[in-house]
């Protein structure tokens, strides 16, 4: 534990430190205040948009600090070989990959933890108030987060090439939005195979457009059991890729 | 031990894959499946949107396309000479594709075909209605309209205005329909009725120029009321 | 017990660019020990073999054939590294924190219990003449200072065994001195030292007994006695043992 606490204090205060991070955070402010003026557009709907316009920019931002963040995560060491006197302590690199990981999340969770605050306060100027369904969007947004985080992070250690690993990312992102179009198709498909293909790409990638509960804020909004298994599976997904992570991770030589 | 990782990413995926089928079981979201958004100028915008995980943003800015269309500055939806709000149904039903949730769009569009002053389309309003109320069933809204216009159609103005009212405070009532029958009223020359619809609207609306329109209806009416009635004479 | 032990180690690196695969021999056959309390001087030309004796003791390397040993452990075991302090050619250390969040983050990966962390970063730091600076970012600091910073690391936690890859080169006379001086005050108390260089003049003054690598292979051990009193006895010994094997040829002014 004190390894992984090190690693995730060192990670988090990089972070926090990073310009990247900085211009991330203030660009997200320009958007909520261009979600405050577009909202201003929709004249009834204007407390829908403010919702909706905030929401979609905190997830933004956030997305694309985590792939930046986590696809340079162990590259960047690698390239600097700051590795080299990480490894050289009795770290075990699962621990190291853990740490970095987690103090990344956190990184972006605080950031999105400012955006928020800063949206609820414009709602609430607004007369919007409606905190828990607020904070269970917020959750979800940062399942996907951590999710998109850990498949970034994996995907830096299978390609071992950035850019590659960041159009893999959002490819992947799109594609977890696809899942139940994939389904689908896959139900119409008279072909075995691509029943079978449709299917397991559907149940690989990350199924992102059931997470959406921002998205599907206006709808029927579901209860705190699925909540609780939303969570799960943000948990176990990003936990897999981590445990991929780690396998490529130690048969790794600096 | 060389493959424990893999083993337990094995075991993770499968848990996934379990929360998963549980979080589908409980919920299912109601949009449609994405080649709905294939037609028109902003199918671009529109499935860009909805592939990245935004289609509720999308909607929105669909709404803004719609309302700039009503205000009559969209000039990728120009109406022919003679066809005024030629397009209000296809672009409140892009609204309605891309999330079924917004009601509002809905109900906007079938209030400014059935009942806007010189549009009269209630055929066209009914349509979009039953569109609506088939993408969201349980959105009640959407019959009493159905139920105002065919009062309408048989010529029962005051069943139809009396029906129009019950959703008056309803959150999904555009301040554009309250607009409409608050000056129902007032053609029918029933200004003390028009003078509460529009208090109603002055005190129940947040939006800076229907609040100025409100109050200049009010102020109107408080001047055609406080003139005496030529029977008093 | 050897603090340090090589037994018949090859290493062979393996790229394949386009489907051609190409190997280069790092290490071949190595069979060598280290007695506890001793200091042993690596000599070598570049691409000798030295940095990957080193990184396949602190287990960032894995062996392609036999084993490695250190303080009684297989090297590839991380628990070892928390006796062992190595520092590299380079400081590579995280630059965005400063010297004393650097130091907090090794002294807590080496397990000192979090309530020494403070006092023994604060005692090394002081010890390598970085007192005044621990609160500066690393950014800021000196090539000399972060030398100085990264010695600090590799000793923050007392190491039984410490590990120097090229610590004199590129340093200035006054620092070489410093070194010297340490490696000397580290065998005043008993421990172990390995370190790599090409300065012949450095390690015949500090080492008890030195290896000479070329190409791979440790093709020469020599003891204190040997070149002690004897006049550029061990200077001959390496030009007489080492072969060039990076195709450059020697320069001749004629």
């Amino acid at each position: 534990m004190q390894t992984i606490s090190a690693v995730f204090a060192y990670t988090f205060k990089e972070h926090l430190r990073h310009k990247a991070w900085l211009s991330a955070a203030l660009f997200g402010l320009v958007l909520l205040g261009g979600a405050i003026i577009v909202s201003a557009l929709g004249a009834d709907e204007r407390a829908r948009l403010l919702l909706d316009l905030g929401l979609a920019a905190i997830e933004a931002i956030a997305l694309v600090s985590t792939v930046f963040l986590t696809v340079h995560l162990i590259l960047a060491e690698i390239e600097s070989r700051a590795i080299f006197l990480i490894l050289t302590h009795p770290v075990r690199r699962a621990d190291y990959l853990l740490g970095r990981f987690l103090g990344t999340v956190a990184a972006v969770a605080l950031g999105m933890a400012g955006m928020a605050a800063m949206h609820l306060l414009l709602l609430s100027l607004y007369g919007w108030w409606e905190p828990l369904r607020y904070a269970a969007a917020l959750g979800c947004v940062l399942g996907k987060t951590a999710v998109m985080g850990a498949l970034s992070l994996l995907l830096s250690l299978a390609l071992t090439s950035e850019a590659a690993a960041m159009s893999f990312a959002v490819f992947l992102w799109m594609l977890g939005h696809f899942s139940s179009e994939m389904r689908f198709l896959a139900d119409r498909s008279g072909s075995a195979f691509m029943k079978t293909a449709l299917v397991a790409f559907s149940h690989a990638a990350p199924d992102f457009a059931r997470f959406n509960y921002r998205d599907f804020w206006h709808q029927p909004s579901p209860g705190g059991e699925w909540l609780f298994w939303a969570g799960a599976y943000a948990l176990a997904y990003a936990a897999a890729c981590l445990a991929l992570s780690v396998q490529l991770f130690d048969q790794k030589e600096f | 031990m060389k493959g424990r990782w893999l083993a337990a990413a094995a075991a993770l995926f499968a848990l996934a894959l379990f929360a998963g089928a549980r979080m589908r079981r409980l919920h299912e979201p109601r949009f449609p499946p994405l080649s709905e958004l294939k037609a028109g100028p902003f199918a671009f915008q529109d499935a860009a949107l909805a592939a990245a995980g935004f289609r509720a943003p999308a909607a929105d800015l669909a709404w803004i396309q719609l309302l700039q269309y009503a205000a009559g500055s969209l000039p990728e939806y120009a109406d022919h000479a003679g066809h005024p709000y030629e397009h209000l149904s296809t672009l409140s039903l892009r609204v309605t594709r891309l999330d079924p949730s917004f009601h509002r769009a809905v109900l906007f569009s079938a209030g400014m075909l059935a009942w806007f002053h010189g549009v009269e389309r209630p055929d066209e309003a009914a349509e979009l209605l039953n569109e609506g109320m088939r993408r969201s069933p349980d959105q009640p809204i959407y019959a009493l309209y159905l139920a105002a216009i065919a009062y309408q159609k048989q010529g029962d103005t005051g069943r139809m205005i009396a029906l129009l009212e019950s959703s008056f405070d309803a959150p999904e009532t555009p301040s554009t329909m309250k607009a409409i029958l608050a000056n129902l009223r007032q053609s029918r020359g029933e200004h003390r009725e028009a003078l509460a619809l529009w208090e109603r609207i002055r005190a129940s609306e947040r939006d800076r120029s229907e609040h100025a329109r409100a109050k200049a209806k009010i102020a109107e009416l408080r001047a055609i009321l406080s003139k005496p009635s030529p029977r008093a004479k | 017990m050897n603090a340090i032990r090589f037994q018949n180690v090859s290493k062979i690196y393996r790229r394949s660019h386009l489907g051609r695969v190409t190997e280069t021999t790092g290490l071949s056959g190595l069979d060598l020990d280290v007695a506890q309390g001793e200091v042993f001087g690596l000599l070598g030309l570049n691409g000798s073999g030295k940095t990957t004796a080193i990184k396949l003791l602190m287990g960032l390397h894995h062996p392609t054939k036999g084993e490695v040993e250190t303080l009684g452990r297989r090297a590839s075991d991380v628990e070892v590294l928390a006796r062992i302090g190595y520092a590299p050619e380079s400081a590579y250390l995280n630059k965005t924190l400063t010297g004393r969040e650097n130091l907090r983050l090794f002294a807590s990966l080496s397990r000192i219990p979090r309530a020494a962390v403070e006092k023994s970063v604060e005692e090394i730091l002081a010890k390598v003449g970085l007192g005044k600076a621990m609160d500066q970012r690393l950014s800021e600091y000196s090539k000399g200072m972060l030398q100085r910073a990264s010695l600090a690391q590799a000793l923050v936690h007392d190491p039984e065994l410490v590990i120097l890859d090229e610590p004199v080169t590129g340093l200035d006379p006054l620092a070489i001195k410093e070194v010297r001086v340490l490696i000397l005050w580290l065998k005043s108390k008993g421990k172990t030292v390995l370190f790599s260089s090409h300065d012949i003049s450095e390690v015949e003054r500090v080492c008890d007994r030195i290896g000479i690598l070329s190409g791979g292979r440790l093709v020469k051990v020599m003891k204190q006695e040997e070149w002690r009193g004897k006049t550029d006895a061990l200077e001959t010994a390496f030009t007489a043992a080492v072969v060039r094997t990076d195709g450059v040829g020697p320069i001749r002014m004629e």
